[in-house]
């Protein structure tokens, strides 16, 4: 039915549709802020993690055919860097202090790749463990506190073992580690441990991350050693987030409901202006249902602007936040900036979420124009 | 004819309207009754007006018998149906179908033109654009506004929205047209062109017309006056040839 649109004021049509698009704006930035987290903490993962780890089989503390699973694992597509490693916890003396530290004991060689461990090296020479065989890269916080620097010896302590390292290098990844982390040739690690030629876990570096969960399958399903994909090391944090979504819908729903009221209000008013020509409709015969579309179109019409102008605006904020970034205590969330990840996927969101504000906050008013009693709604001025 | 028959078959006499024991009361701080017991049949393609004092009852009266309003009690009947017992939607389409309603004030849409504003009924009823728009032109054009069709309701004077409003009004073709007041704002030669439009429509396709009105005059070149008063029917004549015979329920008021 050809009709002009009842809402002819600019103005209110404005309000109304800024409200929704400040809260479309709102939701958009967040849902950008909890996917640009969740990749951040996936690329973190991914980055300071190996994307596959195999660890002993049960029963068992170590691996001690490593070599035989090494070339086992090499045998797969896009595997770029497998290295065995023994890690284990122990003392750091250097004088008088002394911190209790995380090691890795690996071969340099293979655990660059793994890890690009020498990317994060911030003094000395990574290469030095590879020609000293009683060599150690510390983490920048740890060597802070120990006040050690490159060049010195300090000990490692583990039970009544010690061995005497030197400092070749300082590594900084940007995360809790660099208060903790000793990295130091295998053989180093293996006489500490004292349990002959074994590791604690193979590590992987895959080309494509999301082939992990196969390989990690396949391998499950070949042997018996116990192996994870970077998936599943993370799933707990991943899960924490998760969780923190339900928190964040009841958010969404707060800013749904406070949008809606909005529009809901100005409809309202609407209706109650229109009220003589919603009377003069009925009096020649529109029904209730045709009332009722009237005002849901007038309401949902509003939508597509609202979403396009909320879309925009946060977009706009987010390219500023990639800008101007905003620095994160790492140790807290994992992660050292705020990114915001846009998806298209969240626009979809985002215009579905206007078209239900509008739709939602229409409702009731378009049921109360279609229930006026025509002779009263004629009769107001 | 047409019309003789609704859906359901059941119309088939003459009365397009009856009205049987009709009230209506307005509760507030204190009851008024408007309507005391109204009893009535309208029969198609009659021409008749509804005179009385100011707040008699007279307009509403028109608005029960165009489904603007419910009776407290009593029943109407339009073209057999029992508009009382009927759904909203039903009224709805009756109230765009086979009514024509022009009310005390013009009431058309302010922000329409008059061309748009008497194609609505149509529109509302499904007719098509350009069809309404013929349809449309062609009643203005009647009323004497063809030259002003574009014009909105604050662009128009009184008399000349009361005329859009006739032509909206009659644009659906329906079956009875009620007016109220609808000379009022008019001047001698504006009333009988509009007289004579709707005498002529009343001729040529039986249209039923219940005009409310205060003009005598208009009164009298109708076929049948009924005088309401405190919301009784007082008192009917009807035209016998070129004058109006009472009933005997008017001589005993009159007597009174
Ligand atoms: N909505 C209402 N609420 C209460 N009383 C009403 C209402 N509408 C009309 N009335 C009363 O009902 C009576 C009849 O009113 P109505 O409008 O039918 O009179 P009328 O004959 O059309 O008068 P007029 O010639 O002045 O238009 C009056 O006493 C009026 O005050
Ligand atoms: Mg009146």
């Amino acid at each position: 039915m050809a009709r002009k649109h009842m809402v002819s004021n600019p103005k209110m049509v404005l309000f109304t549709v800024m409200s929704v698009a400040l809260a479309v704006a709102v939701i958009v930035l967040m849902m950008g802020l909890m996917e640009g987290y969740r990749g951040e903490i996936i690329k973190s993962t991914v980055e300071n993690n190996p994307h596959i780890i195999i660890s002993s089989k049960e029963n068992e503390d170590y691996i001690s055919l490593y070599r035989t699973l090494s070339s086992t694992v090499w045998d797969y597509p896009d595997v770029q860097a497998v290295s065995p490693r023994l890690l284990g916890k122990a003392g750091a003396k250097y004088k008088d202090e002394v911190r209790g530290v995380s090691f890795v004991g690996a071969d340099p060689a293979q655990e660059d790749p793994l890890m690009h461990v020498q990317e994060d090296v911030v003094e000395g020479d990574y290469l030095d463990l590879v020609f000293k065989k009683h060599s150690a890269i510390l983490g920048t916080k740890l060597a802070e506190e120990l006040e050690v620097k490159p060049g010195d010896d300090f000990y490692l302590i583990r039970m009544n073992r010690s061995l005497k390292l030197e400092v070749v290098g300082l590594i900084q990844t940007g995360t809790g580690s660099d208060e903790s982390l000793v990295y130091l040739p295998l053989e180093a690690a293996q006489d500490l441990m004292d349990q002959g030629d074994v590791v604690s876990q193979v590590g992987v570096r895959l080309g494509d991350i999301y082939a992990a969960p196969s390989i990690t399958d396949d391998l499950n399903a070949r042997t018996s050693y116990d192996v994870k994909s970077w998936q599943d090391q993370s799933r707990d944090t991943l899960e924490l987030l998760d969780t923190q979504k339900a928190i964040m819908y009841i958010f969404y729903f707060l800013v749904f409901v406070i949008a809606g009221f909005g529009v809901a209000n100005a409809m309202i008013m609407i209706v109650s202006r229109r009220t003589k020509e919603i009377g003069i409709l009925m009096a020649m015969g529109t029904t209730g249902r045709s009332i009722v579309q009237i005002f849901l179109t007038e309401s949902v019409i509003q939508a597509p602007p609202a979403a396009l102008l909320g879309c925009l605006m946060a977009y706009i904020v987010a390219r500023l936040i990639e800008a101007y970034p905003i620095e994160m205590p790492s140790d807290i969330y994992m992660v050292s900036r705020m990114t915001v990840t846009l998806t298209q996927e969240v626009f979809v969101y985002a215009v579905g979420f206007a078209i239900l504000v509008n739709l939602a906050a229409g409702v009731y008013p378009a049921y109360k124009a279609s229930r006026l009693d025509p002779v009263a709604a004629i009769a107001t001025e | 004819m047409k019309h003789r028959i609704d859906e359901a078959g059941v119309w088939n006499n003459n009365h397009i309207i009856e009205i049987v024991n009709l009230f209506k009361v307005y509760r507030g701080g204190v009851d008024v009754k408007a309507l005391d017991n109204i009893n009535l049949v309208i029969e198609e393609g009659e021409f008749l007006a509804i005179v009385g004092p100011s707040g008699s009852g007279k307009s509403t009266l028109l608005n029960m018998i165009g489904l603007l309003d419910t009776p407290t009690s009593g029943k109407i009947l339009l073209k057999g149906i029992d508009i009382t017992q009927i759904s909203a939607d039903e009224r709805a389409r009756l109230r765009n179908r086979e009514l024509g309603f022009v009310f005390q004030y013009h009431h058309l849409l302010p922000e329409f033109t008059a061309l748009e504003n008497v194609m609505m009924p149509m529109l509302i009823a499904g007719v098509k654009k350009e069809e309404a728009r013929a349809t449309a032109l062609q009643f203005l054009e009647d009323v004497g506004l063809g030259d002003r069709i574009n014009s909105r309701p604050n662009q128009l004077s009184g008399g000349q929205n009361q005329r859009v409003a006739v032509a909206r009004a009659l644009a659906n073709h329906p079956s009875v047209v009620i007016g109220d007041e609808l000379t009022g704002n008019l001047d001698t030669k504006t009333s009988d062109l509009i007289y004579d439009l709707l005498r002529k429509l009343n001729k040529k396709i039986n249209q039923t017309f219940i005009l409310v009105t205060h003009d005598t005059e208009l009164a009298e070149k109708t076929d049948r006056i009924l005088r309401i008063v405190d919301g009784k029917l007082v008192c009917e004549m009807r035209r016998e040839g070129d004058r109006f015979v009472s009933t005997e329920v008017c001589q005993t008021a009159e007597a009174e």
